[in-house]
């Protein structure tokens, strides 16, 4: 059944990470069920926050299940996502009474420790508000307290009460004690699987998640990394794209191009360590990092070619004698890398068409050569557009 | 044995309550802090404020080190009654609930990420998050937060209260970590304490008598 006209702004519910919502043809389908899941700790809380704001930032009403936060603390920590409508943010309290303090919501749940005043809480919320989204932060909270049956059972009660009103409901949850078997029942109540992934690399945190539709032809995506950003919320972040290519392809003014800020070492016009820059383009982030293209300096491309996510390969399409050493420079990355090659200062006389390149290098059927114009920032994002959705598997 | 806990390594400190569980913690952070480590305190019994107070009191001086080389990852103010402390201008990280340990493990890779690794990570203590998770559970967690601290964090030491756990939850903590060291009153109630084991080292698991900061702190 789908919500009243009036109450759905869009078709679908976007989740506000552009290049997901693409692949989602505009968000998740409404009334569907979403289940946000890890094996081990991560930074999962952030996505479904996200869904939830993004909602409320939308027209739409979030209903906000908070197991773990006093209300008070998930209002403060939910403002580093920027301003929101509060009223269209709704939480249900479970945590006041846990503390034998008074709720300031509207909606809690006053006996933690019984399932049926937990379902009738949350049930009733959901019926007297008709959210268009639910986030239940979190399933372990509850499998790590009652029975397992019990628990499942609420489970599905709760899809069921979702769906009657057409609201996507989205579950957090980390196993920390059920069997494969009991994963693959849950599994099987939801449309989307996100799952993520946190590893400590270097000192820094990093993040990812990869979603799967359920079913044969469902969407499927790569691991994503992702960040959050103040005031905006989860975005896209690739910690280290690579430029590379031949000497004087242009890969510095490509750096340039793409980033805000930018910064090369070089002596006397030509990069002998690297460029940096940090890249924002339609809600992708980036680091990227040119290399230098002189033989002499290979020691610094190995260095560089250690975790990257993907590489922009610039080649100068005046001079296709350099077309054997840029095939080179792309062994020096490794199997398996995406690359995009972009084939530069193609407004010159005698530049090579992007399917001559291709061909000449002998490339995989597959990967992209898009003509550029680096100093006229000319198709420049476009490669990098391609090389992301390339990246998290949606092209 | 040396007299430092080697870095990639867990250790587990048990003991009944009252014993001095706590001041050993603060001589190990005392020393760490002296040497220039970085020292993450993972707190669920006492609140911030009370250990900055408590360490005073025994000479030990937390707040010049706070936010350059010390932070808290404080998992008990969030769920007090009187809500979180009043921002101090330090950087803690508030974990908002004692059943949240997801929220507890990847607060303490923060903590690390803000510290700069490695980082010598003590935690006090893992017999609070029994009184709200299932054992279950806790093993999991105890398991996980163990290897990522380790391998991507640096040292970890847990207290934990000997005399309230089930003798087979004990054997399962002490069978996760490196080393255990063992806390005990005599019959005349003094204090005595052993390095039961530590992996990769010869000890002597011998009880010694030790007596309370600030007179003096027991070499290991």
């Amino acid at each position: 059944m789908m919500p009243a006209a009036a109450r759905a702004p869009t078709e679908r519910a976007k989740t506000g990470i552009a290049i997901l919502d693409q692949r989602l043809q505009g968000g998740f389908p409404r009334g569907c069920t979403l289940l946000l899941f890890s094996d081990k700790p991560t930074e999962k809380r952030i996505f479904g926050e996200n869904f939830a704001v993004q909602g409320a930032r939308s027209g739409e009403r979030s209903l906000y299940v908070d197991f773990f936060r006093a209300p008070q603390l998930a209002r403060g920590e939910l403002k580093r996502f920027g301003p929101v409508d509060a009223s269209k943010l709704i939480i249900v309290d479970a945590t006041s009474s846990q503390l034998l303090l008074p709720s300031p919501e509207k909606y809690h749940i006053d006996d933690i420790s019984n399932l049926d005043t937990i379902r009738e809480a949350i049930i009733a919320a959901m019926r007297a508000e008709k959210p268009e989204r639910i986030v239940i932060d979190s399933m372990e909270f509850l499998m790590d307290r009652f029975p397992k049956e019990d628990v499942l059972r609420l489970w599905r009660e709760l899809i069921e009460a979702a769906h009657a009103t057409g609201a996507i409901i989205c579950f957090l949850f980390i196993n920390w004690t059920l069997a494969e078997q009991d994963l693959v029942q849950i599994r099987s109540m939801v449309e989307f699987v996100v799952e993520f992934q946190s590893s400590l690399r270097g000192g820094i945190v990093r993040n990812s998640m990869r979603l799967s539709q359920m079913g044969a032809d469902g969407v499927k995506t790569n691991w994503i990394p992702y960040a959050f950003k103040d005031l905006i919320g989860l975005t896209v972040y690739f910690p280290r794209i690579l430029v590379t290519g031949p000497f004087n392809a242009g890969k510095s003014t490509i750096v340039r191009a793409l980033s805000e800020k930018s910064v090369s070492i070089d002596r006397m016009g030509t990069t002998v360590a690297f460029d940096y820059g940090n890249v924002n383009v339609t809600g992708i982030e980036a680091e990227i990092f040119g290399t230098p293209g002189q033989e002499r300096f290979e020691f610094i491309f190995k260095i560089f070619a250690r975790e990257v996510s993907g590489v922009l390969l610039v080649i100068d399409a005046t001079r296709p004698e350099e077309l054997p050493r840029a095939k080179q420079m792309l062994d020096l990355v490794g199997p398996r890398i995406p690359y995009v090659v972009l084939a530069n200062k193609s407004d010159l006389p005698g530049a090579l068409a992007a399917m001559d390149i291709h061909r000449r290098m002998d490339l995989p059927e597959d990967v992209p050569v898009i003509a550029t114009v680096a100093t006229e920032d000319r198709g420049v994002r476009d490669a990098l557009l391609i090389l992301a959705e390339m990246i998290i598997g949606v092209r | 044995m040396e007299e430092r806990f080697p870095t990639n390594y867990s250790v587990l400190l048990a003991g009944p309550p009252g014993v001095g569980k706590f001041e050993y913690l603060l001589a190990r952070i005392r020393e760490d802090l002296r040497l220039g480590e970085k020292v993450a305190f993972v707190t669920l019994d006492m609140s911030p404020t009370e250990i900055r107070t408590r360490a005073k009191a025994l000479h030990v001086d937390l707040s010049a080190h706070e936010g350059k080389s010390l932070v808290f990852v404080d998992c008990y103010s969030a769920t007090s009654s009187d809500r979180p402390e009043p921002p101090t201008g330090k950087k803690t990280f508030l974990v908002s609930s004692f059943s949240n340990l997801e929220g507890i493990s990847m607060a303490m890779s923060k903590a690390g990420q803000e510290l700069g690794t490695p980082v010598r990570i003590y935690f006090y203590t893992i017999s609070t998050l029994f009184l709200h998770n299932s054992p279950q559970a806790i093993a999991k967690f105890f398991q996980i937060v163990t290897s990522r601290s380790k391998t991507n964090l640096g040292f970890i030491l847990y207290a934990v209260h000997e005399g309230v756990h089930e003798p087979l939850t004990m054997n399962l903590l002490r069978s996760l970590v490196d080393g255990v060291i063992e806390m005990r009153f005599t019959d005349s109630m003094e204090r005595e304490m052993r390095i039961h084991h530590m992996r990769g080292y010869t000890v002597d698991a011998a009880w010694r008598r030790f007596s309370q900061l600030p007179e003096a702190v027991v070499n290991l």
